[in-house]
């Protein structure tokens, strides 16, 4: 009996564990890993009837729908079990690790609650990427098919994922077009990838090259490097125009990618068919640097129209008409055609007559950008309309280039044209406006040339004007006549008394009788002599004292020049020279000398100039 | 009396002369020379040269201010090119260029604008040279009073009527002539005027480092200097406004 309560005992026993055992409370989520904007569902389901559910937190979630509840209840050989579940469709707010924390549940008034979920988040992949990624993955499939080689066990990610900055020249002059070509190289599954940072290609005009076919579908190619294969593809390729002299640094360019890294299964069975989970990883690869040796254009042989272009090129012009009627439009075109920086070239200036009204220009542009570089053609097609009837040239366009293959310029000219107006039914009279001609006017104009006449140069500092010597040629007029008027006065003073000139030129002429007297001494003509020494006195005495030439006579004589306090001896000796020569007229005298006589006479008349 | 005046005529027209053929005009040539190779900057040195040793004459500032605008010097073109302005007022090559040369300055002041006589009464006592006016005042001088001693000594009527009317008649226009020079000078004594010779100069509303800027002037620009002390120079620009500014940003025409 006793035994019989002990198997009932330990019967009921039994039931009370198997339904202990039997209640569980678990919590899963459909994936671990999710990326931002995606969503997922978390499910907490328990095995019996549950009160009091409590949710965990969400942080870093955000609950797009839920809790959904499930129940369900069956019944199996009378035995009935019951399950509920909670469920939330969450979305993910930010990157990073998290943890969804343990539900609660109550129990038989016992509390159960899940252990906590870790649930990475990753950037977000939108649905094109995750069509990239998903061909990406075929073709990795692929290239595991045919190589047998099975990437991802090696965590240098660097040999399995890379991006390469390829230019095509690392020396260039200023306006030489390089390509620049960012390539992806990868041996690993890429899920998705983001753009981080572009490279600054500060220094360089930049012309992105668009693929001609599909610009938005990504073309993989299998390139080889050292034995082993890449998949390879293009991210972006630029097509770079130098724009100063230098070394220009053309920084990296930065990605994300997510690598879908394979974790081999517990189970190599599993393994074996290719089963297995596998993780998604983000790397950053980051491209290296180039540096891009920029060479000025050479200074020697530079044209005057150089105006930048580097390449090969070819202009043309054209017109639509040579012959037209006055305020009828004219099309001018300028077609340049090569390979080069054409989209950099500054627009040419063209001359034009100034009595046509000249429009900008429309600039049509038919340029490729690809690997080679950039080529085609563009066209500045000018309208003009002449106003006035006449024959007008345009004059042709001069146009030179860096050519990179000759290392030269080379400088182009166009044909001009000879345009014939002519006159319009109705002809205006509206000429070029001012300004517009003004414009052109300064334009063509440069400083005046250097003077070539360096005969005013002087060092002086203070120039003519001011100086001593200009003060005194001023004054050397007036005062050359100031003095002229006071040598006139004096000699008009002088001159009016007749008296006093013939005294005053009384020794003058008695020198002329003396002279003409020493020529006959010479001559030995003695009395001829003697006539012209008494000629001389006489004349002398005559003029001197004032006396007419009839009145002349020795006392005469000797009394006017007492009267005038000559001294008696001066004037006996004068009488006696008087005589002495009076007689040698005629008798030759003997005793003194025809030279004595002279010499005597000549003595007189000095004694009686410096006495009266 | 015509010996005399010839040798009057030859004492005047001498020293003018006097410079024609010693060391200054070959370095003047090799500067026309330079500058006509495009060597612009020795042509600024060898005209720069001859400067420094005192030579002067319009056509050599104007030379020297060419250099200088070739090589992009514009402030220093400036200052030659009114140097050359001074000596020659009626030039108009100088005149252009200096207008070319104030095109390319930063500062674009409206001047206000002048009473019509008094612009015409500037061009016309600008319109020669001073040493050109002085030559003439002389030469008139020396003529007038030529003819007035012919008058003085000459017999007959006629000739003493000519003489003396054709006297007066040179008389006026040398006292004209000296009249004009003298208010040229007067002129240039009264407008004292500089250039800005530094990039960015900022013109200050007192003479002194701690008083407050007035305003920017930039290289290149005109200005009249009112007044000057050692170290501060005061300016008036075209427009009107006034201020101080260090004595090393202008230099004085």
């Amino acid at each position: 009996m006793k035994l019989k309560y002990y198997i009932l005992l330990l019967l009921l026993f039994c039931t009370t564990v198997l339904f202990a055992q039997g209640v569980k409370f678990t919590a899963s989520v459909n994936k671990t890993e999710v990326g931002t904007t995606e969503q997922f569902e978390v499910t907490f389901t328990i095995n019996s009837n549950g009160e009091r559910f409590v949710p965990p937190n969400f942080n870093g979630f955000l609950i797009v729908s839920g809790p959904n509840v499930s129940q369900s209840m069956t019944v199996i050989n009378g035995a009935s079990s019951s399950s509920s579940g909670y469920s939330y469709d969450l979305v993910p707010v930010k990157e990073g690790i998290y943890t969804i924390g343990p539900a609660t549940i109550v129990v038989n008034g016992k509390q159960l609650s899940t252990s906590p979920i870790k649930i990475k988040v990753v950037k977000g992949a939108s649905a094109a990427q995750a069509n990239a990624a998903r061909q990406q993955q075929q073709q990795q499939q692929q290239v595991q098919g045919q190589q047998g080689i099975v990437a991802g066990h090696s965590k240098d990610i660097n040999r399995d994922l890379f991006i390469r900055a390829d230019v095509n020249k690392t020396n260039a002059y200023i306006g030489e077009q390089l390509t620049l070509s960012y390539r992806l190289y990868t041996r690993v599954a890429l899920v998705g990838s983001e753009l981080e940072k572009m490279s600054d290609q500060n220094g360089f005009y930049s012309q992105e090259i668009k693929s001609a076919n599909n610009p938005t579908a990504v073309q993989w190619r299998i390139e080889t490097i050292k034995g082993i294969k890449y998949n390879v593809t293009e991210i972006k390729q630029n097509i770079l125009f130098p724009e100063r002299a230098g070394n220009i640094t053309i920084d990296p360019m930065i990605m994300d990618f997510i690598v879908r890294e394979t974790v081999p299964s517990a189970d190599p069975f599993d393994n074996f068919f290719g089963g297995g989970s596998y993780n998604d990883v983000k790397y950053k690869i980051k491209s290296s640097p180039v540096v891009i040796h920029v060479k000025p254009l050479p200074e020697s042989g530079k044209p005057a129209s150089f105006s930048g272009a580097v390449g090969r090129f070819s202009v043309t012009t054209s017109v639509d008409k040579t012959d037209l009627k006055a305020n009828e439009p004219l099309n001018y075109k300028i077609t340049l055609k090569g390979k080069g920086n054409l989209k950099l070239l500054k627009p040419m200036a063209p001359e034009f007559p100034l009595d046509f009204d000249k429009y900008d220009p429309k600039v049509t542009d038919t340029i490729t950008d690809n690997e080679n570089g950039e080529s085609g053609t563009r066209v500045y097609t000018y309208l003009l309309i002449p106003r006035h009837g006449g024959k007008f040239n345009i004059d042709p366009i001069k146009f030179s280039y860096y050519d990179l293959a000759t290392g030269r310029y080379v400088s182009q000219q166009t044909k001009g044209f000879t345009i014939n107006v002519a006159k319009g039914a109705t002809e205006n009279n509206v000429t070029s406006i001012g300004a517009d001609k003004q414009d052109v006017k300064l334009l063509n104009k440069d400083i005046r040339y250097i003077k070539t006449d360096g005969s005013d140069i002087s060092k002086d500092d203070e120039g003519f004007y001011g100086s001593g010597l200009y003060y005194f040629l001023l004054l050397l007029g007036p005062l050359a006549f100031a003095g002229a008027l006071v040598f006139g006065k004096v000699y008009e003073m002088n001159n009016s008394d007749a008296v006093k000139v013939k005294s005053r030129k009384a020794g003058k002429i008695a020198a002329k009788h003396l002279a003409s007297a020493k020529a006959q001494l010479t001559a030995n003509n003695k009395p001829v002599f003697y006539e012209n020494v008494f000629k001389g006195l006489y004349g002398y005495l005559s003029d001197k004292l004032n006396i007419a030439a009839a009145d002349l006579n020795r006392e005469k004589i000797a009394t006017e020049l007492k009267a005038r306090q000559l001294d008696e001896p001066t004037i006996n000796e004068l009488l006696e020279t008087l005589d002495l020569c009076d007689m040698a007229r005629f008798a030759p005298v003997s005793g003194i000398s025809e030279q004595e006589v002279f010499e005597k006479a000549k003595n007189m008349i000095n004694n009686i100039e410096d006495k009266i | 009396m015509l010996k005399r005046l010839i040798y009057l005529l030859l004492l005047i027209v001498a020293p003018l002369l006097a410079f024609s053929n010693d060391a200054g005009p070959a370095m003047f040539k090799k500067g026309n020379n330079l500058y006509q190779k495009a060597n612009y900057k020795d042509a600024a040195a060898a005209y720069q040269k001859m400067v420094d040793d005192g030579y002067q004459s319009a056509g050599l500032y104007f030379n020297l201010g060419n250099a200088y605008y070739k090589t992009g010097d514009i402030a220093p073109a400036l200052l030659y090119y009114e140097k050359a302005h001074r000596l020659s007022p009626g030039d108009e090559d100088i005149r252009v260029n200096i207008q070319f040369a104030n095109s390319k300055t930063t500062d674009k002041i409206e001047a206000v604008p002048e009473f019509f006589i008094t612009k015409w009464w500037t061009g016309f006592i600008l319109a020669f040279p001073a040493s050109t006016l002085a030559v003439f005042s002389v030469l008139l001088f020396i003529g007038a009073s030529g003819l007035l001693i012919l008058y003085r000594f000459s017999g007959a009527v006629i000739v003493k009527k000519i003489s003396f009317y054709s006297a007066i008649l040179l008389l006026l226009p040398g006292i004209g002539t000296i009249f004009i020079s003298g208010r040229q000078a007067a002129y240039f004594d009264a407008h004292h005027d500089g250039i800005i010779f530094n990039s960015s100069v900022n013109v200050k509303n007192a003479p002194s480092g701690t008083a407050k800027n007035g305003f920017v002037l930039h290289e290149g620009t005109k200005v009249s200097i009112l007044d000057k002390n050692a170290s501060w120079i005061k300016i008036k620009l075209a427009n009107g406004n006034e201020g101080w500014v260090g004595a090393a940003d202008v230099r004085e025409i």
